[in-house]
């Protein structure tokens, strides 16, 4: 893979259902964007006529491309859509059922009618090999070639399009595995797509390594024939440049290494927007933030500290939206590898707000969706939804959305809460919508608690960085709740989530479980196994093109105490990978994130980790040249606050907006979103753009 | 609504934050747990109480010990009237006269002051993985007298007024086979009642005490409502099952569980009258855990929604006699009590069956089947406590879970590359088991079979299973499930052993303990089964070719992987 030219245009690609973001960025550090419709037919045509148009509006030939950053749910999808590859596992023998067993707990409590995921392999595709190694990787009983070989007889006759290989204890020794791989392929020849777990995820639990490793062979082959057709239709319209993907860690990847990877993919989209936050805070010297992006049908949360996004290593692809998805495992597929903690709740502009028996009230996850969509939209929608309830409020425009493309009847937002909500709770109609708004809020504040207050983290030390086309309505609500002050909107909040995308770093992960005592006696130990990890980082990093004076390494450690069952992920100095440095790092965390730790107690080490970075040359960001929309100065619209009452509210424009600090009440409306300011807190722009929005608690 | 009832706005915002701390408690002592049982099994419990001690809001943790909280806030109320202070840490694990469940299981509850006024608790339950007594593990079933079971705590401070007791903590750390562990997980659950203080705390702030207290007296009044409402949609009558517990030792006398459930409008009463008397076993259940127990099946017949606080509880009567099995008087043992748990839970849903068979589960795997080992390895001594679940029974329209958690329960399995790992254990098979499940239209779940063999040294092992004599029963002509199995294995012999073996036994380097669990009950007559689904289950090994015909009336060409439907329509005429 060739070099990215130094002083060329990146572009990043965000691919929704709908709508497809483009954003290029200048070496310069000057952005522009394009939204424009999806085409799910072909996802190549609809990139390569954007970036035709982007070139043309913002005068660039597309031959100063110099790469394209790309945001993609074609893994996600596969799996919500079950439209994986036939599957076959192979696994050591007495265990073929660890993949359907599962951790055995389910995610709800009290419902008899529930019904299991099925598991992505059948149980007559998943096969027993003789073989069995230890914990340590000591070969207790030797792979018996013949079983392999009638296991791969019979993977052909079954017709398969991709094998899983996960056998126990392999992280520590990956022989048999190699061995039974390599067995397998020459029965079933190149075609076939091969997962193998000691490659995808060298680490210790059975039941997590398995279905990380099936997912991968399920999806491979979907994800391999996607990438291949963009390469090839970006080609074919002459656009020579690497096509690199999002992982769900928020670092890039190559197409080659996404193709062998491809479950690091699931998360792609919601990363991007978080690695957009990140380097945003990064920027404004912001050490705490919280980013909340509020879209159409879902609001998502995360937390960065010192500019990294907290992460997690455990996930499940396919448990739908859940609130204590945090605490009850087992909805979906377990996919245990890198992954920004991003927070996910059903509350979007189209969620709908339903009163039940008794009296429970709900504002999603149930959404109106694009058809009928909120009922003023007048597509004969008669359910009250998020988007009706801050119409009726009058924080919306009352006439027409997305810059007065959308027409809008704000009378029948009014109505439907009147009917739905107002009425039948014998409330008032504001306060009924502005109570819907709230309600929404507060299922937000749950989804920021789950990535903040979860992790032992204080909310109100945090900046809100609110972005999606709803995000900037709700912020001063979810803020309020949370007791955060001070609450940031980036300019074209609506796109906000693309603009991440050009500024990934490439990133490679490495890792080794190696269940070892956190004492001196191991540090010799320790130390050589990170130094190996990082070669191969450097290794793999050097393949995609990078100089050794590009390169970065962040040295991870789980640990736990000995006899916990979770490990903390805390970060060791590169020039102190050593037992106290990581001992001292790990009672911190503890005491942070549990509120207590014990000093006398044995620690652990679980897995050793290196992130391997190669720094971009032209990543060092940029401000957005953001067109301004004719200022409406003058312009007044009444806005119901709850307790405060009603206003007279003015709308203005961002640029109307001045440096210094202006009170509320006030509605910046923009193009693709309306930022409120409620009558208690005050407002400006930063140089760079920003609404700052500071609210007294 | 009147106008003088709370806001139903601001309501569902303040049900938010209460769901949110209860889960937030939970995930603390998850995370940041030492014993196998709590980390893995999950077998803990959190709650928030508002200032007369009932339950407002919990984590999502195991079902049927979410109702236990009631019992211990009644006694602890009730000792400490007068007497509780800010900075106050209460402790306490006796099932006599401190509304404990056995031994195992240790409360730690902490009353939330602000500004010097009390407005409620956070509590947490956790099994710990040793407590004393005459086995590792402290559920030996073979103790006859509480006295044998280990450390006792009647509600005491361990914190008075922010001053931690260091004697309490000294006999605490005395009285257990693995101090680290009991010890870790005491500060884990002190840190999720730490947790709950300031959210509870964060509330009364936002809202103001009254306000607070009107929004929680309308949870648990909603809660009531929609327990009431569901209840009211269930025929009237009076409805009653018996279930059977296999009975102890080597000639086990079967004990039985009986449950009479009258529904009058949106009245229910469970009344237990005709349950066995108490036994010289550690298998008595204090009543705490029938309480749980019934609640837990009543919730699962009710709506989704309804608010898990004590509201509900408050729609439904229980009569549970006094020296029972499930109500013992002191000093019976009830360290293995867990059986009699869900066998109360599973002779209720029998008893709704009669009514609601839409809305219930056959009866699933028993619930879990204990396995404690210890011995010592490399110079340490180790305990394993083993929590193992299966499956369910299968419900009108849908089979038994393959591969679950009992659903009273919602507890998990422990990785087998972690217990490798850790102690000298190889585990030898972990799977499903054909045709264990319960023939019916609607399948049972599969049992699973799970085999511990000792690679180094000599241990010792007790165990408590059941549902072999006795099993899971299937509902509306299905058939039960298979019944469960406990074996020894020494040099390629196997020994049957009792399903609750009154004695532990020694392992040593290369014998195995072998536990094959009972499969769920069927639902419906078996020969109504749709015809591909039993195929289905024949291609993928649950079901065998003989069972097919035999159970299901459906003939099976493996090689061809087709139906001999000629075969079939003769069968199924039979």
């Amino acid at each position: 893979m060739r070099k990215v030219k130094a002083l060329s245009i990146r572009v990043g690609v965000d691919i929704g259902g709908t709508f497809t973001d483009l954003v290029a960025l200048r070496p310069s550090g000057a952005v522009a964007t394009l939204k424009i419709p999806s085409t799910p037919q072909d996802y190549g045509l609809g990139i390569i006529d954007g970036l035709r148009k982007l070139s043309d509006a913002a005068g660039f030939s597309p031959g100063d491309i110099g790469d394209i950053v790309h945001a993609t749910t074609v893994a996600t999808n596969t799996v919500l859509e079950q439209k994986g590859a036939r599957t076959g596992l192979v696994t050591t023998a007495g265990f073929r059922d660890i993949l359907e067993l599962k951790r055995l707990r389910i995610p709800v409590l009290y419902d008899l009618q529930y019904v299991k995921p099925l598991p992505m392999v059948p149980r007559h595709l998943r096969f027993e090999v003789e073989e069995r190694l230890g914990p340590d990787g000591s070969v207790w009983r030797p792979l018996q070639e013949d079983s392999a070989q009638k296991i791969a007889d019979q993977l052909a006759a079954a017709d398969v399009e991709a094998v899983a290989i996960c056998l126990l204890h392999s992280y520590a020794n990956a022989e048999h595995e190699l061995k039974l791989e390599e067995i397998i392929r020459e029965r079933l020849g190149g075609d076939v797509y091969i997962a193998r777990s000691s490659s995808i995820l060298p680490e210790i639990r059975e039941y997590e390594r398995t279905s990380t490793t099936v997912v991968s062979a399920y999806v491979g082959p979907t994800v391999a024939t996607y990438l291949d057709r963009l390469g090839a239709s970006l080609r074919a319209a002459d656009i020579r440049v690497p096509l690199r993907v999002v992982q769900s860690n928020g670092g890039a990847m190559s197409r080659q290494n996404a193709v062998r990877s491809p479950a690091h993919l699931l998360e792609s989209g919601p990363a991007a927007g978080v690695i957009a936050c990140a380097r945003a805070a990064s920027e404004l010297g912001l050490d705490r933030v919280i980013s909340l992006d509020m879209g159409g049908t879902t609001a998502k949360a995360a937390m960065i500290e010192g500019g990294k996004p907290a992460r997690t290593t455990e996930y499940e692809v396919g448990a739908g939206i859940n609130l204590s998805s945090k605490l009850v495992k087992g909805g979906g597929y377990a996919v245990n590898l890198p992954f920004i903690d991003v927070s996910e709740i059903g509350a979007g502009g189209g969620s709908v707000v339903s009163i039940g028996n008794e009296g429970t009230i709900n504002v999603g996850p149930r959404s109106a969706g694009a058809v009928p969509g909120p009922a003023c939209y007048q597509k004969g929608g008669l359910e009250p939804t998020f988007t009706d309830a801050v119409v009726a409020l009058g924080y919306l425009n009352q006439t027409a959305l997305a810059g007065g493309q959308l027409p809008i009847d704000a009378s029948l937002a009014r109505e439907a809460i009147r009917n739905h909500v107002a009425d039948p709770l014998g409330k008032p109609a504001m306060e009924a919508a502005f109570g819907v708004f709230s309600l929404a809020a507060a299922t937000m504040t749950r989804a920021v608690k789950a990535v903040t207050t979860f992790r032992g983290r204080d909310p109100r030390e945090f900046t809100l960085f609110a972005f999606g086309g709803n995000g900037p309505v709700a912020a001063f609500a979810v803020a309020r709740e949370l007791g955060i002050q001070t609450v940031m909107v980036p300019p074209a909040p609506g796109v906000f989530s693309a603009f991440g995308l050009p500024l990934a770093d490439i990133e490679h992960e490495m890792t080794r479980s190696m269940v070892t005592p956190c004492v001196p006696a191991n540090s010799d130990k320790i130390y050589s196994v990170a130094l190996e990890l990082k070669q191969r980082g450097a290794l793999a990093l050097e393949a995609d093109g990078f100089r050794p004076d590009d390169m970065e390494f962040t040295h991870l450690v789980d640990m736990r105490y000995v006899g916990q069952a979770f490990e903390l992920t805390v970060e060791v100095p590169a020039n102190a990978i050593n037992v106290d440095a990581a001992l001292d790092a790990f009672h911190a965390e503890h005491d942070r994130t549990y509120g207590h730790h014990s000093p006398d107690d044995m620690v652990e080490i679980i897995n050793l980790r290196v992130v391997a970075r190669g720094k971009h040359q032209s990543s060092n960001g940029g401000s957005l040249v953001h067109k301004s929309s004719p200022s409406q100065s003058g312009v007044q619209r009444t806005a119901f606050f709850g307790q405060q009452g009603m206003h007279d509210v003015p709308v203005v424009a961002r640029e109307d907006l001045s440096s210094s600090f202006a009170g509320g009440p006030l509605i910046i409306e923009e193009y693709d979103s309306t930022c409120v300011v409620p009558p208690e807190a005050s407002v400006r722009v930063d140089q760079r753009g920003n609404i700052e929005m500071r609210i007294d608690q | 609504m009147t106008s003088n009832q709370p806001d139903p706005l601001t309501f569902e915002v303040v049900k938010h934050a209460l769901a949110s701390i209860g889960d937030e408690m939970a995930l603390v002592i998850l995370r940041s747990a030492f014993s196998p049982v709590v980390r893995d099994s999950m077998d803990y419990s959190t709650a928030v109480m508002d200032k007369n001690g009932a339950v407002v809001a919990q984590g999502l943790t195991l079902a049927v010990q979410l109702g236990s909280f009631p019992d211990v806030m009644r006694h602890l109320l009730k000792q400490y009237a007068d007497d509780i202070h800010p900075g106050d840490l209460f402790i306490c694990n006796d099932p006599y006269g401190a509304g404990g469940q056995h031994l195992p299981d240790i409360y730690i509850i902490k009353p939330i002051f602000v500004d010097e006024t009390l407005e409620g608790f956070a509590a947490t339950i956790a099994h710990h993985s040793d407590v004393g007594g005459i086995a590792p593990g402290s559920v030996a079933i073979h103790a006859t007298d509480i006295h044998q079971e280990g450390l006792r705590l009647p509600i005491v401070k361990l914190y008075d007024q922010g001053a931690v007791s260091g004697s309490i903590m000294k006999i605490l750390e005395r009285n257990t086979r693995n101090p680290v562990h009991l010890l870790g997980d005491i500060r884990a659950q002190i840190a999720a009642c730490r947790a709950g203080e300031n959210g509870l705390t964060k509330l009364v702030r936002r809202y103001g005490a009254e306000e607070l207290t009107g929004y929680l007296e309308e949870l648990q009044a909603q809660a009531e409502r929609m327990m009431r409402a569901d209840i009211a949609l269930i025929p009237d009558g009076v409805y009653q099952f018996t279930d059977w517990i296999d009975g102890v030792g080597e000639a086990p006398q079967r004990l039985k569980i009986q449950a009479t459930v009258t529904v009058d409008g949106d009245h229910m009463k469970i009344d237990f009258t005709g349950t066995s008397k108490q036994v010289p076993a550690a298998i008595n259940a204090p009543v705490a855990m029938a309480r749980s127990s019934a609640f837990c099946a009543a919730r699962c017949v009710g709506s989704a929604d309804i608010p898990s606080c004590e509201g509900y509880m408050r729609a439904i009567e229980l009569v549970v006699p006094e020296g029972t099995i499930i109500n013992p008087n002191s000093p019976a043992a009830c360290g293995a009590r867990g059986v009699m748990g869900y066998r109360t839970f599973d002779a209720i849903m029998g008893a709704l069956a009669q009514a609601v068979p839409e809305r219930v589960v056959a009866a699933s795997e028993g619930g879990p089947t204990l396995f404690a080992i210890g011995g010592n390895h490399n110079g340490s001594a180790y305990t394993l406590t083993e929590v193992m679940v299966g499956c369910w029974g299968a419900r009108r329209g849908l089979d038994g879970l393959d591969g679950a958690s009992n659903p009273a329960a919602n507890l998990s399995n422990q990785p087998i590359e972690l217990i490798e790992s850790s102690y000298p254990i190889e585990i030898a098979r972990y799977g499903f088991v054909a045709d264990s499940g319960g023939a019916g239209e609607y399948r049972g779940g599969l049992a699973y079979v799970r085999e511990f063999k000792l690679r180094e040294g000599e241990a010792t092992f007790t165990t408590r299973a059941d549902r072999r004599d006795n099993p899971p029963y299937g509902l509306e002509g299905g058939k039960p499930g298979k019944g469960s199995i406990n074996e020894f294995w020494r040099g390629g012999k196997a020994t049957l052993l009792p399903t609750m073996p009154m004695c532990s036994y020694r392992l040593a380097a290369g014998d195995s303990f072998r536990h094959v669990s009972a499969g769920g009950g069927g639902f419906g007559p078996a020969k109504l089964r749709d015809v591909d689904a039993v195929l289905r289950d024949v291609l993928e090994g649950k079901v065998s070719v003989r069972a097919a015909e035999e159970e299901y009336g459906v003939s099976v060409d493996l090689s061809s992987g087709m139906i001999d439907e000629r075969r079939t329509a003769e069968l199924r005429e039979a």
